[in-house]
């Protein structure tokens, strides 16, 4: 019999059996594992077994205090992280920033280096690099192994299960709310581990509704700017805790707007029923603490670290270039910061603030830095920052006040820089992680500009709201 | 390589071993036979493989984690062992990527031998993956690990019982603390050189109907290619309707299939004959 | 700064002109785009599906026929039915129309992409099953064949569409095959349902309506001139015999296990034990395969592990492990409960 007539005879023997091969073959063989496996188990006393693992089960999976308690836990992590990160990244800046920028640019000087070399690459690229490994690096080394460690404890796969009703109502999966916790550590890796959902449909929401995630780079950016607008507001006994209570009011504003979006999308673009959703939930394990640190940091903080790098040192140079290339003597930077002023204006922002996040897209981290900056150029500020170009941050925050308020900036601005950090496009790292996961022009733009467009509506009505009110 | 050469005698004794097993990493150059490691989600398979090589692997609780195959090497009594970690999947008969990889990587990769890791917490569930490998290739051994977490909740198993039954070696394991994985490492090498033969448990019993079409088709496969080992899974995957089978059979590369299982029929007649001699 | 009213009144109209003319698929622009996709091309795969349906089913086909079916004038029917000849893709002679070899396998070609894009729907994704037709109505136009077939592959070379036509192989061939009419049963016969026609919508909606599938067994109840009634999944059904006609069905082998019990595992209580004895066929493709990967089949055990704080998903006991489900999946597992000791 050749090859040709054994596809045919498979064929036809196809049509003959009809449906229900696959049912009856998994049928049988778990008969057979069915039947080993209780010949194999020589003890097996289910009441006894598992025993702390239904105990905890019970607790974080509790009507009434599973929810507080994975609050709580997300707070604790939060917090440890944020506090954790302040030192660190103050040593780094000042390592890489007070002492490493000086020392490389008068050494570069001495052997004889251009001025203009010398500042696109030490002014330019090399600070921004800088910046985003002193912001971004302790976070994530922080923020990644305690989520790691959640993980491998099995506490994630019972925040899916207590948040799947969300997510269900919203037409998307349960584990979304993995990928939407892991993206406030950084996006880029939230939406890798967008991976663990296998329908395509919920899997492309969650990589749309990510971004909303207010990641690690953004945080500083919401702390900071709470902190000058929202504190300064209030009596300052209640500052400390009335900027802090915005910046959460903001991570929570993402989680809903995350909601909503999946069911708009799930209603509109990306039609269908919530699919199903079945997980495992693993018996607890005690993680192991050193492997899970050294793992995570090599497979996420590395990893995604590195590519923020990749990004950030381009930027680093396009903003340098358009703070000194003039045009008719006055820098490109300025030419669109008077430009785009109006507009900014008309959404409760200003031009500043829409040159930084375009020329900052590769990291959100040089935000800040990069508003300074432009904020010093436009005003002709002297004796602060660095230079011409320079991207620069200060120690202490009424000087930083000072500096915003000089540029004209008011509550307005503020609250609206915060909701503009939570709607707007990704940085580049994600958009280039977007577009390799789902291998699609369109879903990487429609991921990209969504949140923008979002962003520029909700900031818009806010302002002109503000406006009417005032 | 100057790996340390055993007293004969004393190659089944794994404790004496230690000295023997090197751990690679990943300098998989010029190795004599290839590992494969399949099993469930959760079951402590990056650990395993971890353990065997040196590597760290990141060991996660979700399916789909290990999104393309890892691999490493380690080399013990002189030879030097290639291992490919597979992805974590509940089957290897749905039609995810996953399985996908696994699933063609133990049929057409042809590992010399292919470590199914259990977990022993939750045995009757992980036997469906072991059954369906087991389907597939005649060289495997069932890794129990966990093993410690399951006599910590009072389940207790016969490995005996159980190799018996499956046809395979069955090697208790907790591969976090290394328990086992000494035992573990001298019987992958004894089933990939051909020591130990195995007689896998194959599944009977669906429907008549069904039956009578696997069988058919399998009869006529095994004409065609009368040297390969597992004509029965082929059949069942061309009523699958899987493209890869289809066009391997198309090319003839089923055919190919051959030489790895000749090999190992060389072997038993060695083996035949060294007993016929004592 | 400008008056902030005049400023939200302007913002609005904005927002309101863009949701109108952007709003996913039912906005302006994209059904600007979609009138604009009814291209010749569009025109005439449509016109040889239809003349190839109407060789399958034995009708007549005529330049009247086509037009009524692809709600055309005549007159553009009759320039569709020009082109096709020019391409010889069909014959026409004497008002009678008929494909040509080449016609039919490019008929079948189209068929091939509609059928697998709706078991795609089906299986893999959540699409409602009363949108399965339509999208894969402007589906089959735009893919090509090298990725109709990548989709073939990576769904196992499927054989059926979720309603259960044959979907043709790569070459065209398609078998045929006669199956009865539900209308043609009596009452206690059991059968199972191979196929429903999925055209026209009105129809379809009904049987939809009454959550059948194919592959469930059905039992006939009573059957008279006006109406059939039958049990399907546990819950008794009635259709019109129009309706019915829509439905084929094979009579029930003798080897085949009849299920009679069809709780649910919904209806689980706490601390009670069962077995699973089946699972829905309205749960079908990826999701089916996951339940049985885990160890829903039949003979397994279950019980509830623990409950979520909202009651849905469950958590439950399965072959040693807890599987998380969501409540509209547990509806589809049936059980039979079992006595404890």
């Amino acid at each position: 019999m050749s090859r040709k007539n054994l596809l045919v005879e498979a064929n036809a023997l196809r049509w003959e059996i009809g449906d229900n091969l696959h049912d009856t073959i998994m049928e049988s063989i778990y008969a057979d594992a069915s039947k080993i496996a209780s010949r194999a188990l020589i003890k097996n006393e289910e009441e006894n077994s598992f025993v702390i693992d239904r105990v905890i089960d019970r607790l974080i999976t509790s009507r009434w205090l599973g929810f507080p308690l994975m609050f709580l836990m997300l707070a604790i992590v939060f917090w440890i992280t944020i506090v954790g990160a302040n030192y660190p990244s103050g040593f780094l800046a000042w390592l890489l920033v007070d002492l490493g920028q000086p020392f490389l640019k008068e050494t570069a000087m001495s052997i004889g280096f251009p001025a203009w070399l010398s500042g696109l690459i030490f002014d330019g690229a090399y600070l921004a690099m800088a910046w985003v490994i002193a912001v971004m690096l302790p976070p994530m080394a922080i923020f990644f192994p305690m989520f790691t460690l959640l993980e491998d404890f099995g506490y994630l796969p019972r925040v899916a299960f207590n948040l799947d009703n969300l997510f269900r109502k919203a037409g998307a999966h349960g584990k979304q709310a993995l990928s939407m916790t892991m993206g406030f550590g950084c996006n880029a890796a939230g939406i890798i581990s967008t991976r663990i959902i296998d329908s395509p449909r919920e899997r492309l929401i969650a990589i749309i509704t990510n971004n909303f995630s207010l990641c690690n780079g953004r945080w500083p950016t919401q702390i900071l700017i709470a902190t000058i607008f929202i504190g300064a507001a209030a009596p300052a006994h209640l500052a400390g805790l009335l900027s802090a209570g915005a910046v959460v009011f903001i991570a929570l504003l993402g989680i809903v707007f995350s909601l909503l979006v999946s069911w708009g999308l799930s209603r509109s673009v990306l039609k269908g029923e919530a699919s199903t959703f079945s997980l495992e939930l693993p018996p607890y394990r005690p993680p192991r603490i050193m492997q899970t640190l050294y793992t995570s940091l090599i497979d996420r903080t590395i990893f995604v670290l590195w590519r923020a790098i990749v990004f950030a040192i381009p930027a680093g140079v396009v903003i340098w270039l358009t703070a000194n290339i003039d045009i008719a003597g006055v820098s490109i930077a300025e030419h669109f910061i008077s430009w785009s002023n109006p507009f900014g204006l008309l959404l409760g922002l200003n031009g500043v603030i829409l040159l930084a996040y375009i020329i900052a897209i590769p990291a959100n981290e040089i935000v800040i830095p990069t508003i300074l900056m432009l904020t010093v150029l436009v005003t002709g500020m002297s004796g602060l920052g660095e230079g011409t170009g320079v991207m620069f941050e200060l120690d202490s925050i009424s000087d930083t006040s000072g500096i915003l308020a000089a540029g004209g900036w008011t509550m307005l601005t503020g609250i609206n820089l915060m909701l503009f950090s939570l709607l707007h496009n990704p940085c580049s790292t994600t958009i280039y992680t977007i577009y390799k996961e789902t291998g699609s022009i369109k879903w990487t733009a429609v991921s990209t500009l969504l949140p923008v467009v979002m962003g520029v509506v909700v900031c818009f009505f806010v302002a002109q709201l503000w406006y009417l009110f005032s | 390589m100057s790996v340390q050469k055993v007293d004969h005698n004393c190659a089944d004794c794994p404790i004496h071993n230690t000295g023997n097993l090197k751990k690679l990493g990943i300098d998989m150059t010029d190795h004599d036979y290839v590992v494969a490691l399949a099993g469930n989600p959760n079951t402590g398979k990056s650990t395993v493989f971890n353990s065997l090589t040196g590597l760290r692997q990141h060991t996660g609780n979700w399916p789909g984690k290990t999104v393309t195959r890892a691999e490493g090497a380690f080399s013990y009594n002189d030879s030097k062992f290639k291992i490919v970690d597979l992805p974590g999947t509940y089957s290897l008969l749905s039609t995810s990527t996953d399985e996908e990889v696994a699933r063609d990587f133990i049929l057409f990769g042809q590992p010399d031998v292919t470590v199914i890791v259990v977990d022993a917490t939750r045995l009757e569930r992980n036997l469906n993956l072991v059954l369906q490998v087991l389907e597939i290739t005649d060289r495997a051994i069932v890794c129990l690990n966990l093993i410690d977490e399951a006599s910590r909740n009072n389940i207790e198993i016969d490995t005996r019982t159980l190799s018996k039954d499956l046809g395979v070696p069955v090697i208790a394991t907790a591969a976090r603390t290394n328990v086992g994985m000494q035992e573990l490492i001298s019987k992958i090498e004894e089933v990939s050189s051909g020591k130990y033969i195995c007689k896998p448990h194959r599944v009977t019993g669906n429907s008549r109907k069904i039956d009578k079409a696997i069988n058919d088709l399998s009869d006529k496969i095994h004409k065609e290619f009368p040297n390969l080992p597992n004509p029965k899974w082929v059949a069942l995957r061309l009523l699958e309707g899987d493209q890869k089978i289809i066009d391997a059979l198309k090319n003839g590369d089923l055919g190919d299939l051959k030489s790895n299982y000749e090999m190992i029929q060389s072997v038993r007649e060695e083996r035949k004959e060294t007993i016929d001699v004592a | 700064m400008g008056d902030p009213i005049l400023a939200l009144m302007i913002g609005s109209a904005i927002l309101v002109i863009f949701t109108f003319l952007f709003f996913p698929s039912k906005g302006f622009y994209f059904r600007w785009k979609k009138s604009k996709n009814i291209s010749e091309k569009v025109l005439i795969e449509d016109a040889l599906k239809y003349i190839y349906d109407c060789e399958y089913k034995n009708i007549n086909c005529t330049v009247q026929s086509i037009a009524g079916n692809l709600e055309i004038s005549s007159n553009n029917a009759l320039d569709v039915v020009k082109s096709l000849q020019s391409h010889k893709l069909i014959t026409s002679s004497e008002r009678l129309i008929n494909l040509t070899e080449h016609g039919r396998s490019y008929a079948l070609k189209v068929i091939r992409i509609h059928r697998l894009w709706e078991k795609y729907l089906a299986d893999e994704t959540g699409v409602n099953p009363a949108d399965w037709h339509d999208e894969a109505e402007s589906k089959e136009h735009e893919l090509t064949e090298e990725r109709a077939n990548e989709l073939a592959v990576q769904m196992g070379n499927p054989i059926k569409d979720p309603h259960g036509d044959p979907i043709p192989n790569r070459k065209g061939e398609i078998p045929q095959f006669e199956d009865l009419h539900l209308n043609s049963l009596k009452a206690n016969e059991i059968a199972t349902i191979t196929h429903i026609e999925d055209e026209p919508s009105s129809a379809y909606s009904q049987i939809l309506a009454l959550g059948l599938n194919p592959g469930m067994q059905i039992k006939v109840i009573q059957v008279s001139s006006e109406k059939i009634v039958f049990e399907a999944e546990g819950d008794e059904k009635v259709l019109a015999p129009v309706f019915a006609s829509n439905i084929s069905i094979r009579k029930i082998r003798k080897d085949e296990k009849i299920q009679e019990n069809f709780r649910n595992l919904l209806s689980l209580s706490k601390n009670e034990k069962a077995r699973v004895i089946g699972i829905s066929r309205s749960c079908r493709g990826l999701q089916r395969r996951r339940l049985m990967d885990l160890g829903i089949v039949p003979g397994a055990r279950v019980s509830i592990a623990i409950k979520s704080p909202s009651g849905n998903p469950t958590a439950y006991n399965i072959r040693g492990a807890s599987i998380a489900l969501r409540n509209d999946q547990a509806s589809q597992i049936f059980i039979e409960g079992i006595s404890q000791n």
